[in-house]
Formats: structure tokens, C-alpha cells, sequence
């Protein structure tokens, strides 16, 4: 048994690196993300009740749909839990590689670990993935529903907006530069399973995505990006965002000393869990909405 | 050995000390942790009537309409809920939910109900909930999610759902 609903929420933090990167990120999506913790504060906060017994009737019924496997709630954290867990990984492969290109003597390295924009857009389509196969768990439609995924982001808000944003910022236009989506394009449209059987998200999620076999798999994680792109590249430009406005703003939040962008996105890989972090928020908002209806 | 004996007999009040200073009062959580977690008890509660698809009760929810828009929000089973916007603000969440299915002990607030809405049970929940009953079944609920959203409009918006296609609903 994964930890209970309220210690998430009650342990999700207030302060530090990811909480910091979040604030950082406050001017690509204004007033959006409010860092919203603790089970009760979240109740309180979301349906605007003040009514202690109220609340615990909210509470109740959000901890008794968020144990009900059935519901997708559960499945929903551990999905966006599961895409951070590679987070420091992907950051070690992306430095090592980073390294190698600098140091003749470390390019062995080459053999051993993935080029560092390679793993970097396959961590980025892999969390994409997720980011669609949670939605259906939370929304409770069928796995395969890009469409519906696509119309639903148009009315992302709150912690969903910013995991988008910073997923867009923190693991595409940073990493990848302003023509991520051509970049990510070539590599998504080279991939094959061997680029991913061996991946430690891929092989703990593979079983919730739809496809079949793993070519199957790795089509419908190409057919998530192609429908999601169009969204990031406005995203971006409407915003005018690029990787100096965000590392710019970053900074005012969190000390980095070094203006090399990719060892920026790396240093942030290895340090951050803002997926989890949002994702987390963003389960604990469905379940109080839907509680809060159902009591 | 007199020493140590010493030691021990310091020691052993002072853990006892600092094990009952740690441990923290039960949360108020934990009791339905508990019966939600518990296989049996999840055998009891297990719901007697399988809940309506999400996607039928879609149907019943008003059309946007006068500068509101409703969007869906979530879509379960025995669950559907939307979210009615005024140029881009959030001003209600709209939901019906199959309570014989879901949460049986959601009906019991409408046996003391003296009000009715569109001819069907309704019930003042909290500060900014309005729901009623359809059919000794579906409950059909407005939330406001801004102060401007006020129990009138509730009690208008609540009239919009085809509450006589949701009460034939079997």
C-alpha cells in the first residue's frame, strides 16, 4: 500500500529546490500556480468551505475514492511519481555525456550512455505520455483518448498549467533549444523499442499505455507528441519564451552560477520533482471537487 | 557495574520521556484510512447497484449558454461533473452523481428537506452548495466557486439540467 492520501498532501513541501523552480516559473503562466499543501488547507482552499464537519465529510470521501483502485486515483500519483523517479538517472546519463564531449579521455562514456539530447527527449516524450495516460485516470476515460487529452489542455489551469509549463520549459526549450520541436520530431520519428525497453520509466509504465507491443507502444508515445506539439510551440511563442528569459528568471530563485544551459536543465533533472510535485496537487483538486459534489 | 546500573536508570525514564513527547495524536484520517484500506470492510461497502457510466449523465447538464461556458471537468463512473466559466473565470462546478451507487449516505441530508427545486428535493449544503435529488437517486449539485455566483443563481443553474430526462433515467 502506497502512503495515504493525506500524508502525500500534508508532506508535499513548502520550501526548496522544487518549490523554488515553480516560483521561478510564476512569469510563464501569471497567478496560475498557487503552492497548495496540506490535505485540509486543500480542502479549505479548493471548495471555499470553512465547516470543520463539512470538511471532514469532504476529506472523507476524497480518502475513500482515492483508495478505490478502480477509480484511477492511486494509479494517477504513482504514474506521475514514476516519470520523476528517472529524473536524477537521465541527469547523471546527460552529464556524463556532457562531460565526455569535454574530456577526450572520458569519451567512452559515448558507449555507455545515451547522447545527452537523445535521453533527454525521450525522458521529455516519456513524461508527455504520462502527463496524457494520468489525465485519462483522473478524468476516467480510456487510455488512448489523445483527443480528448488535446481539448482538455486548452483548459488546463492551476498546477496542471504550470506541470505543462514547466515540462515545456524545464525539459524541452532549455535542454533542447528553440527548435525542440523539430529536434524532438527526428528523434521520435527514429525511435524504436530497443531505445526504450531498456529505460526505467518506459519499463515500469509500459503496462498502462496503450499499443499493444512494444512497436505499438512506441507509435502511440510518437502519436502523443505530434498532437501535443502544436500546443507547446504556441505555448512558446506566445509567450515570446526562450532559454535565456527562463534561466534569467530561474535564477532569481534558485543560485546558479553557471550560464551553460544544458548543465542548467541537468543541475535542475537531478534536483527537482516538480512532476511529482504538481501531479500530486493536481490528484488531490480532482478528488476534492469530486468529493465535495458527492457528499 | 554500579555505573552503568546508574546509567540505565537515567536513560530509561528519559526514553520513555522522549517516546511519549514524539508520538503524535491519531490524525483524523486515519479511522477511514483504515475502513477504506480493510479488504472486508471494502467487501460491506462495495456499492449494491453498478453505477451509471459517467458518459450517460453527460446528457442531463445544461448547454452553455448567455456568456457562460461549460466545459467537462471530470467523468467517472456514477460521476460526471463540468465547469461553468464566465469569460475565462470559474464561477461554478456543475455535477451529477448516482448516490445508490457512490455514496448512498449522500441521500440521508434530503429526508429533512422542506424545499424543493423544479419539483425535486433540495438542500443549502455548507456555504456554497445547492443540490438536489432526482429520482430518490441522482444528486444534482452547483457549487459556487466565486463569491459573485450567488444561491439564486444555484437554484437557476440547477433548473437548467433536463431533470425530467434524468429522472427517466433507469
Amino acid at each position: 500500500m502506497s502512503k495515504p492520501l493525506y500524508e502525500l498532501v500534508d508532506a508535499l513541501p513548502t520550501s526548496g529546490l522544487t518549490v523554488s523552480l515553480l516560483r521561478g516559473l510564476d512569469f510563464v503562466v501569471p497567478g496560475q500556480w498557487q503552492n497548495l499543501v496540506g490535505f485540509e488547507n486543500t480542502i479549505r482552499t479548493v471548495t471555499g468551505e470553512t465547516d470543520q464537519q463539512l470538511i471532514q465529510q469532504i476529506g472523507e470521501r476524497a480518502i475513500t475514492l482515492y483508495n478505490d483502485p478502480s477509480q484511477g486515483y492511486q494509479r494517477a500519483v504513482w504514474l506521475f511519481q514514476t516519470a520523476n523517479s528517472a529524473g536524477g538517472l537521465i541527469g547523471a546519463a546527460a552529464m556524463a555525456d556532457k562531460l565526455s564531449q569535454n574530456f577526450s579521455f572520458l569519451s567512452f562514456l559515448d558507449k555507455l550512455t545515451p547522447k545527452a539530447d537523445k535521453a533527454q527527449t525521450i525522458d521529455l516524450v516519456l513524461k508527455i505520455t504520462v502527463e496524457l495516460v494520468a489525465f485519462c485516470q483522473i478524468n476516467g476515460i480510456p487510455g488512448d483518448s489523445i483527443g480528448d487529452f488535446v481539448a482538455a489542455l486548452a483548459d488546463y489551469g492551476n498546477e496542471s498549467l504550470m506541470r505543462m509549463a514547466a515540462l515545456t520549459c524545464v525539459d524541452a526549450l532549455v535542454p533542447l533549444g528553440p527548435d525542440f520541436i523539430q529536434q524532438v520530431d527526428h528523434v521520435v520519428s527514429n525511435l524504436v523499442p530497443a531505445d526504450l525497453d531498456s529505460h526505467p520509466v518506459f519499463s515500469r509504465i509500459s503496462g498502462y499505455l496503450p499499443g499493444g507491443d512494444s512497436l505499438g507502444k512506441v507509435a502511440f508515445i510518437g502519436d502523443t507528441f505530434q498532437s501535443v506539439k502544436g500546443w507547446m510551440g504556441d505555448f512558446v511563442s506566445s509567450r515570446n519564451l526562450t532559454p535565456q528569459s527562463i534561466l534569467g528568471n530561474v535564477r532569481q530563485f534558485i543560485d546558479v552560477t553557471d550560464d551553460k544551459l544544458d548543465y542548467f536543465a541537468a543541475f535542475l533533472d537531478m534536483s527537482t520533482n516538480y512532476f511529482e510535485h504538481t501531479g500530486i496537487q493536481t490528484v488531490a483538486r480532482r478528488l476534492t471537487e469530486r468529493a465535495v459534489a458527492e457528499i | 557495574m554500579v555505573r552503568i546500573m546508574r546509567f540505565v536508570s537515567l536513560c530509561l525514564p528519559l526514553a520513555f520521556l522522549i517516546s511519549c513527547g514524539g508520538s503524535q495524536p491519531p490524525s483524523r484520517w486515519e479511522k477511514v484510512q483504515q475502513d477504506t484500506t480493510n479488504p472486508q470492510k471494502q467487501e460491506i461497502n462495495k456499492p449494491i447497484v453498478p453505477p451509471k457510466a459517467g458518459g450517460t449523465l453527460n446528457d442531463f447538464f445544461p448547454k452553455s449558454a448567455d456568456g457562460y461556458d461549460v466545459t467537462p471537468s471530470q467523468e467517472k463512473a456514477g460521476f460526471a461533473e463540468y465547469k461553468l466559466k464566465k469569460g475565462g473565470k470559474e464561477m461554478a462546478m456543475l455535477a451529477i452523481s448516482d448516490a445508490t451507487a457512490g455514496n448512498p449516505a449522500a441521500m440521508e441530508k434530503f429526508k429533512q428537506s422542506s424545499k424543493s427545486i423544479g419539483g425535486f428535493p433540495a438542500v443549502e449544503q455548507g456555504s456554497t452548495a445547492t443540490a438536489l435529488l432526482v429520482n430518490g437517486r441522482y444528486q444534482v449539485k452547483v457549487l459556487s466557486r466565486s463569491p459573485e455566483f450567488t444561491p439564486a443563481d444555484r437554484a437557476a443553474w440547477l433548473q437548467k439540467f433536463d431533470l425530467t430526462g434524468l429522472a427517466a433515467l433507469k
